[in-house]
């Protein structure tokens, strides 16, 4: 007689319920509708920017059956995210899981709403790994890949552990072909500035940049091999307006090595606009400090 | 070290094993091969329409098989299809009076699944006998718009069919039918044919003239 395979099966299956009042039917384009997830007790729903082909007319579904018109707040097509707001209800927020918990092996369900009722795939997690940059560009706190089966309308579905919480959000589209998790410390931070701003800030400086080895002595003198030669200084920008030149090399931005362009990408996020910035540079062959105010991304 | 994983792969095993003794491969003529499950001892095989031929195949229906889990191969005679449901039934004929010792699978209540909940298809892709495959209910129902051949109740799972596995049995955990495995959505969602419609399906055959002629007895 089989001993643990039903409460495996029934686990799952519990899993599943647990979760379905906390995700909504998304329908923001003309095909197939998909998923959002429940984000807060005020209303707002998060789901995947890619499955809204308009910003308008936009119709969330819940669990009871109940249709509403949804809002859009913004989205962020780096990372995929877009926020919705709809009428305060009675949605369950759901519990969501620190990743840092997560490991290669682990079983996780991904799950959907693209038609009435909520739909699942099992699989495990593939692969984990640290930030990273996404080919269009958006900044994720971790890499998580799972060879869950992203079904028709899994998109901005969530991907949920062995105790039914929620890790983060499920794109097919990010990296095409593979299941990509954008983890809850991501949608986070993006949807925070999703709801107060619009978009996802980011800070500009006004250059153009490629990384360029330093000479020996000061690569000694600072404990790394690379910077950034500024190939151009857009003008009236806060780059020239820093005092910074075309040719100067950028070693470092508020304190923090600036030696490849995610240096650079990842120092400029939207807290940084408007505030005295600290920069490093060399110029002539000796090294500089002067200040710059990054403005907000055009 | 957890004793988790082995006494699931026991279950697993032992499940497997089980299912195996009620699955057969259909033959028709010499057009290749399907699966199929036996249903009832007196030789009762039900399997997907579309295993045993069309309607202008009607002929070659009278040169069907079945290879039993022992291998013996035994003729049988289609008893009724419905090409719109996609279910077939078929009876094992006997030889000189006698049947041979048939294992029928026992059925499932496939109207109280549940999203998520493990299932394991069993047929013979391929050719390959005995070949299971498992994963999980993805939806239920006829609210599948996002599916191939929507309005009709369909099970999709997650798990990868293949040529040949139509026909065969889905079991839930306790090796209980549940559908029938019919068609792929993809190369890793499979669709299957609920067990409460291939019952419906069955007791329609059973309460009718079950001794017609092929063709005949086709339900539409």
């Amino acid at each position: 007689m089989p001993t643990v395979l039903p409460d495996f099966s029934n686990a799952l299956a519990d899993a599943v319920s647990a979760a379905a009042d906390s995700l909504v039917r998304v329908e923001g384009r003309d095909r197939l509708p998909a998923t959002g997830i429940v984000w807060d007790a005020e209303g707002l729903i998060v789901t995947a920017h890619h499955v809204l082909e308009k910003d308008e007319n936009i119709n969330v579904s819940f669990q009871d059956g109940e249709t509403v018109a949804a809002e859009l707040l913004g989205r962020d097509p780096a990372t995929d995210l877009a926020l919705l707001r709809t009428p305060e209800r009675s949605s369950n927020v759901p519990s969501w899981a620190e990743p840092k918990g997560l490991r290669v092996g682990h079983l996780a369900l991904a799950l959907g709403r693209p038609g009435k009722n909520v739909r699942a795939t099992l699989g495990i997690v593939s692969a984990l790994g640290a930030a990273w940059r996404t080919p269009a560009g958006g900044s994720v706190d971790r890499y998580v890949q799972t060879d869950t089966v992203m079904y028709p309308g899994f998109s901005g579905g969530p991907l949920v552990d062995a105790s039914g919480q929620f890790v983060g959000l499920n794109s097919s589209s990010l990296v095409r072909g593979v299941s990509i998790t954008v983890p809850v410390l991501t949608l986070r931070r993006v949807l925070d500035d999703l709801r107060d701003h619009g978009s996802v800030r980011r800070a500009y400086l006004g250059v153009g940049s490629q990384p360029t080895r330093l000479p020996e002595a000061v690569a000694k003198e600072l404990g790394q091999e690379t910077g950034l030669l500024l190939v151009s200084v857009e003008k009236d920008s806060a780059a020239e307006q820093g005092g910074l030149f075309l040719g100067d090399t950028l070693v470092s931005l508020g304190g923090t090595p600036v030696r490849h362009m995610d240096d650079l990408f990842s120092g400029l996020g939207g807290d940084r606009i408007g505030k005295s910035t600290a920069v490093r540079i060399l110029r002539g062959g000796q090294l500089m400090e002067l200040t710059v105010s990054p403005v907000s991304h055009p | 070290m957890t004793t988790l994983m082995p006494q699931l792969n026991s279950d697993l095993g032992e499940l497997a094993d089980r299912v195996r003794e009620s699955l057969v491969q259909v033959v028709v003529g010499s057009a290749g091969s399907g699966s199929g499950v036996v249903l009832a001892a007196d030789g009762l095989v039900v399997t997907n329409a579309h295993v045993v031929g069309g309607r202008k195949d009607a002929r070659s229906a009278r040169d069907l098989k079945v290879i039993l889990p022992s291998g013996q191969v035994r003729s049988a005679r289609l008893l009724a299809k419905d090409e719109n449901l996609d279910v077939a039934a078929l009876r094992i004929e006997a030889d000189e009076g006698i049947l041979p010792d048939l294992n029928p699978i026992e059925l499932g209540d496939s109207k109280a699944l549940r999203v998520g909940q493990w299932v394991m298809a069993m047929g013979n892709p391929w050719g390959v006998a005995g070949v299971a495959a498992a994963g999980i209910v993805i939806g239920v129902g006829p609210d599948l718009p996002e599916a191939p051949g929507a309005g009709r109740e369909w099970i999709v799972v997650d798990l990868a069919l293949r040529p040949g596995h139509s026909g065969g049995p889905l079991v839930d955990h306790r090796g209980h039918l549940i559908g029938m495995s019919t068609m792929m959505a993809g190369l890793e969602v499979g669709m299957a044919v609920p067990a409460h419609v291939i019952s419906g399906f069955v007791a329609s055959v059973r309460s009718g003239d079950a001794d017609a002629e092929p063709g005949d007895s086709t339900l539409v």
